[in-house]
Formats: structure tokens, C-alpha cells, sequence
């Protein structure tokens, strides 16, 4: 499914651009954050049939990355909320991908990151979550947005304590997943 | 190009939240024809999602039926052109057995083939029937579409293949 992507063209394209519009672009001090693309897909789906994905389910079939990544995009039509694809300004490269997103079957939205390997060690993702932070917190209020992030990924807990979330471990109980940890962001304390 | 069509007893617009709890009673209940390993939430979720998502990336996609008098979502029709499948294809189901023998699927159908020649510029376009369903090839046969015994298809067995073409009759 990689090698044949079929883009927008013709007069369908400025329908395309138009639901692009639906996804704010959102600039930082070293990235940006744009509507996800087709193009964008063979690199979302190298990392989630990778051990990358280790964290978040996977690794997946390329089904599942595929579904997942549409789940990502679909969710700005269905939910106003969604999936950005992370750049260097100047570069449409994928770096990464950041979501403020209702996974199916999570009762919460949730703010979540991933990185190609090539762009880890950088600070890229905490710089792109910390941009979708106030985002989600107007969007959804604060106290209303977690991440889920699976024991043992000490990295994106990292990440989302350095966001200014902490443990909500009734929420955890009520979840009854043992390896499941659930950040909740209350939006008291600035980001670093 | 906008993403809306309307007809006598028709609005046909793109996916909404709100028709999930009925798209999901269309495909976890009898009247869906998947496997059985594919009639879960999770499944049909990712089906709803892709109506979606395929209208982001195409800048086309299924529209929603809705029953203009009561307001309510009752099937799913247009052009689809999923990675992997040689051809672009329009579509057309309803969601439950209570609005067939209506001629909604027809109406909605017929408003689809219009909008992909009119306002997509397409010159042809197919759709794969399973054989067994006959209703379906008479609603293609009243479109105006004829069986195209060449035209490859993405399924094994391959079904039937029914090809509309511009200007194509209308028996309504």
C-alpha cells in the first residue's frame, strides 16, 4: 500500500486543501506542526510495525498502522480534535507525529507523541507536545486531557512530567490496566 | 465543489459523529455481510474513521444518506477509491433493512454517479457486486451501468463488475 498513493488532484484537490484547513498549524521555536498527508504514511507506518511501537500497542500490522494513522486524520472531521505531522520549518518531512486526539475506546482525549528514530534526543517531542498543551487544555479544560503511557516507557513519562502532568491513579484503577499509566494534565504548573 | 448533495428525499453530506451509533448497528448487527471476525466495535470504528480520512486525502468520499423527513443517517453512498484497488469505484448501502424496497439507495446512488462526472471530472467509474446480490445489480442496471467482463477486480472470488460511464442512462 506504500508504493501506490494516490493524491488528491484535479478538483478534488481544493476539497483536499480545505480539510486540510481544518488542522491549525502550529509553529515552535524549532518545528512545525501541519495537517497529516498521505505522504506522510510510509514513514508513520515504518515506525509503527517497528518495536518503536512497542508502547502504543504495536508493534502493528500495516493494517493497524494504517488505521491508525486514518484514525489520526479522521478525528479532526469527527471530533475537532486529531493528529499533526511534526517538521522542521522548511522541511514537509515527517519528524514525528503529536496528538490531541479521543482514541476509540478511550474514554478521555489524550495528548500523545511519537518520533521517527532519527529525530529522538533532540527535545522534539516534549517542544511539540508542550505546543499542544494549551491547546488541549481550552479545547477540553483543565484536568480533562491525560496521556495513557505504558509502564516502562520512562521516556514519554519524562516527557509528560516535564508537561506539568502527575499520576491520576484512581483513574488508573478505575482503567484496571496494571501497566497502564494514566497523566493527567491539570494545566497548574508551566512546562520546562 | 462543496460536500453536500441534495435530492427529493436525500441530503447527502460527509461523515458526522453523530451517525456512528447507527453506522455501528448497521455493522455489528445481521444485515452486515462481513465475517463475523469483523463485526466489532473496533472494526467498524475503523471503517467510520476511514469514511473520514478518506475524504481528507481524496478530497472525495462517501457520503452520508440522510433521510431528509426525520433526519436520520440511513446508509452510506459515493465514490471510494481505497489504496490497492485498480479502479475508483461508487458505492452505495443502506443500514438498515426498514428503509429498503424505498428506492433511497437508488436516489442516493444516482446523485453520486452524477456528482463524480459532474463535479469530479470522472469519465468512468465501476461497481464490484457480489453475485448473490441481486438487488444491487438491478439499482447498476438502472443507472445505466453495464457488466464489464475485462475490468479486473480487487476481490477473490472477483464478483461482478459493473461499469458506469458518463452520460450514462437513468432508468428512474
Amino acid at each position: 500500500m506504500v508504493e501506490a498513493l494516490h493524491l488528491a488532484t484535479g478538483p478534488a484537490l481544493a476539497m483536499a486543501e480545505a480539510m486540510a484547513a481544518l488542522v491549525p498549524v502550529i509553529g515552535t521555536d524549532r518545528l512545525r506542526l501541519r495537517a497529516p498527508k498521505l505522504e506522510d504514511y510510509p514513514a508513520y507506518e515504518a515506525v509503527f510495525v517497528s518495536d518503536r511501537a512497542v508502547y502504543m500497542g504495536g508493534p502493528f500490522t500495516t493494517e493497524e498502522a494504517f488505521c491508525d494513522f486514518a484514525q489520526g486524520v479522521a478525528g479532526w472531521m469527527l471530533r475537532g480534535a486529531g493528529m499533526w505531522t511534526v517538521t522542521l520549518p522548511g522541511s514537509d518531512a515527517a519528524l514525528g507525529w503529536v496528538y490531541l486526539w479521543y482514541e476509540f475506546g478511550d474514554p478521555e482525549p489524550e495528548i500523545g507523541w511519537v518520533l521517527v528514530p532519527e529525530a529522538e534526543g533532540r527535545g522534539y517531542a516534549l517542544e511539540a507536545a508542550q505546543a499542544v498543551l494549551p491547546r488541549a487544555l481550552a479545547q477540553f479544560g483543565p484536568g480533562r486531557v491525560v496521556s495513557y503511557i505504558d509502564a516502562g516507557n520512562d521516556r514519554s513519562a519524562r516527557i509528560a512530567r516535564a508537561l506539568g502532568a502527575a499520576r491520576d491513579l484512581s483513574a488508573e484503577a478505575a482503567r484496571g490496566e496494571a501497566d497502564l499509566h494514566i497523566y493527567r494534565y491539570h494545566g497548574q504548573k508551566e512546562a520546562t | 465543489m462543496s460536500g453536500t448533495l441534495t435530492t427529493d428525499r436525500l441530503v447527502l453530506r460527509m461523515p458526522e459523529e453523530a451517525d456512528w451509533p447507527f453506522y455501528r448497528a448497521y455493522r455489528l448487527g445481521a444485515r452486515s455481510t462481513l465475517p463475523v471476525e469483523m463485526r466489532n466495535d473496533a472494526v467498524a470504528r475503523e471503517h467510520f474513521d476511514g469514511f473520514a480520512a478518506h475524504w481528507a486525502w481524496r478530497g472525495f468520499g462517501r457520503f452520508i444518506m440522510v433521510d431528509r423527513a426525520t433526519g436520520e443517517p440511513i446508509g452510506h453512498v459515493g465514490p471510494f477509491e481505497p489504496e490497492g484497488h485498480p479502479e475508483r469505484e461508487i458505492t452505495w448501502t443502506l443500514w438498515s433493512a426498514a428503509h429498503e424496497g424505498k428506492g433511497y439507495a437508488f436516489e442516493g446512488a444516482r446523485a453520486a454517479r452524477d456528482h463524480v462526472f459532474r463535479d469530479l471530472g470522472w469519465t468512468t467509474a465501476v461497481s464490484y457486486i457480489v453475485p448473490d446480490n441481486a438487488r444491487s445489480q438491478r439499482l447498476a442496471e438502472r443507472l445505466g451501468a453495464v457488466l464489464d467482463r475485462q475490468a479486473a477486480s480487487p476481490y477473490a472470488p472477483p464478483g461482478l463488475v459493473y461499469r458506469h460511464v458518463a452520460g450514462g442512462a437513468s432508468h428512474g
